[in-house]
């Protein structure tokens, strides 16, 4: 869900929400571009790519990557090897991918991911 | 860049947590992507199903897991044990020493001539008669599994034994080879006992020529060889060659002529006792001085010096200037450290002279 402001509603609106008290739409206002905000650092410092090779390297090592794969052949098969698209492959292996990622390598990118959001916050 | 919002702690603890769960999520999202994208791409390539052949071949060129053989299924050492016919000397030659085997039997490559000539160098010098190439080569060949000659411990040689060179039998026999049981061993490097005093003058020049403990061999290497110091070298020549040849050829070399051709009788004499009259070219006087010598000096090692040098002494009688021969032995006996040696040198040379 994303809440497109224009930039005059913008400046007012914690104005308003400073009077107001504090309405849902604000808060979602602020998680919203709290959100953008780290997305921009992390894009900006590079960290997001970083972090990208890293999963990649540790999901290949751990052999998820081997194992999505396996998925992937069993849809092909099932679909058949002329007909599959991206979003058949997509809709039916990432929920598997999502749940087949190890706990090691989750904790740590999160952990990482912690590291660079408590130093740049301010 | 300004962040407007609150420090994250506390209560927002649950905010950054849920934030870090967004990023990761979302990283974890684009991997699976990827992916997608990786796979589609090969299928509709064709290239997707490539590493699955058909069951015949997999089952062929599966990875074996046996104890004794590697994982092509392939036994390690199959053709160690095996012995091979050399198509020249007719001769069963262990497989892994075949190759080298048949570079010298055939005479070809390159040590085999290197070989072959310092091996005819030195028989020419020891006897007159031919030497056979083939018995020379196999003095060094190590292929040749003959049990005996291996072992080579207190060897007791077999006279007929083909690996002995026909060149070595008609040497004064009956020292040599004693000599030779107690210096065993002809398959490697040079055995000094069976060199004549001038082919041991020769080499020494050349090679390094200290003698091993354990195989009792010259080192065949350079004068700079590594392993071998220079004092090393120095005693091995006062050893084989006599006092009045301490030096290495780079450095002084006046007097050695006189003395080498009694070195190698001289060495035997040293050994055994019991053969005085056995040295070939012995001298009289040399001799009876020996015996004088002998019975001064108890230890072996100082009759080693005064035996040498009363060699030197009794060659001397050919004319070659003495001083030369004195100052040499003067300077060998330094080394030595015996007590007497200089002045019953000199007594030896006022009766030779």
């Amino acid at each position: 869900m994303v809440v497109v402001f224009s930039l005059f509603d913008a400046d007012r609106l914690p104005n308003l929400a400073r009077r107001s008290g504090i309405s849902p739409t604000n808060t979602m206002n602020k998680e919203a571009r709290l959100k953008a905000s780290i997305n921009q650092k992390l894009t900006e410092t590079g960290e997001r790519d970083r972090l990208k090779e890293l999963l990649r390297a540790k999901l290949t090592e751990c052999g998820w990557k081997d194992q999505m794969k396996a998925q992937c052949k069993d849809v092909i098969k099932q679909k058949g090897l002329e007909h599959v698209t991206v979003e058949d492959l997509v809709v039916e292996v990432t929920p598997k991918g999502r749940a087949l990622v190890p706990d090691s390598v989750k904790k740590e990118l999160l952990q990482r991911i912690r590291a660079f959001l408590t130093q740049h916050a301010s | 860049m300004k962040m407007e919002e609150k420090p994250l702690s506390g209560p927002d603890n649950t905010r950054l947590e849920a934030l870090i769960q967004d990023v990761y999520s979302e990283l974890v999202e684009d991997a699976c992507l990827g992916l997608c994208f990786e796979v589609h791409r090969a299928v509709k390539q064709g290239y997707f199903f490539l590493d699955e052949t058909d069951q015949d071949s997999i089952k062929e060129f599966e990875i074996v897991d046996q104890p004794g053989v590697d994982i092509f299924g392939q036994v390690f050492n199959q053709w160690k044990n095996k012995e091979c016919e050399c198509p020249n000397c007719k001769r069963l030659i262990a497989a892994s020493r075949f190759a080298p085997h048949l570079e010298k039997c055939l005479g070809m490559g390159r040590n085999s001539s290197r070989i072959a000539n310092r091996r005819l160098a030195t028989n020419n010098n020891i006897s007159k008669s031919e030497s056979d190439q083939e018995d020379n080569d196999d003095l060094n060949d190590n292929d040749w599994s003959y049990g005996a000659e291996k072992k080579g411990e207190n060897l007791k040689i077999n006279q007929n034994s083909p690996r002995r060179s026909k060149s070595l039998k008609h040497k004064n026999g009956e020292w040599l080879r004693r000599v030779d049981s107690v210096l065993y061993n002809y398959n490697a490097g040079i055995s000094y006992e069976s060199l004549g005093p001038n082919e041991i003058r020769s080499l020494l020049t050349t090679q390094c020529g200290v003698i091993s403990e354990h195989t009792k061999r010259m080192c065949t290497r350079s004068h700079r060889c590594p392993q071998h110091t220079d004092d090393q070298r120095r005693a091995i020549r006062l050893f084989l060659l006599g006092p009045s040849v301490p030096t290495l050829p780079d450095a002084d070399v006046e007097g050695d002529s006189f003395d080498i051709p009694n070195g190698q009788a001289l060495l035997s004499r040293l050994q055994w006792e019991d053969f005085p009259d056995v040295s070939p070219t012995d001298s009289a006087s040399s001799k009876a001085s020996t015996n004088h010598s002998d019975s001064k000096r108890p230890k072996k090692k100082k009759r080693l010096d005064l035996s040498l040098n009363s060699g030197g002494g009794g060659v001397n009688m050919t004319g070659v200037s003495s001083s030369s021969c004195q100052s040499n032995i003067s300077l060998s006996t330094k080394k030595k450290k015996p007590k007497t040696a200089a002045p019953s040198v000199s007594s030896i040379y006022d009766e030779l002279n």
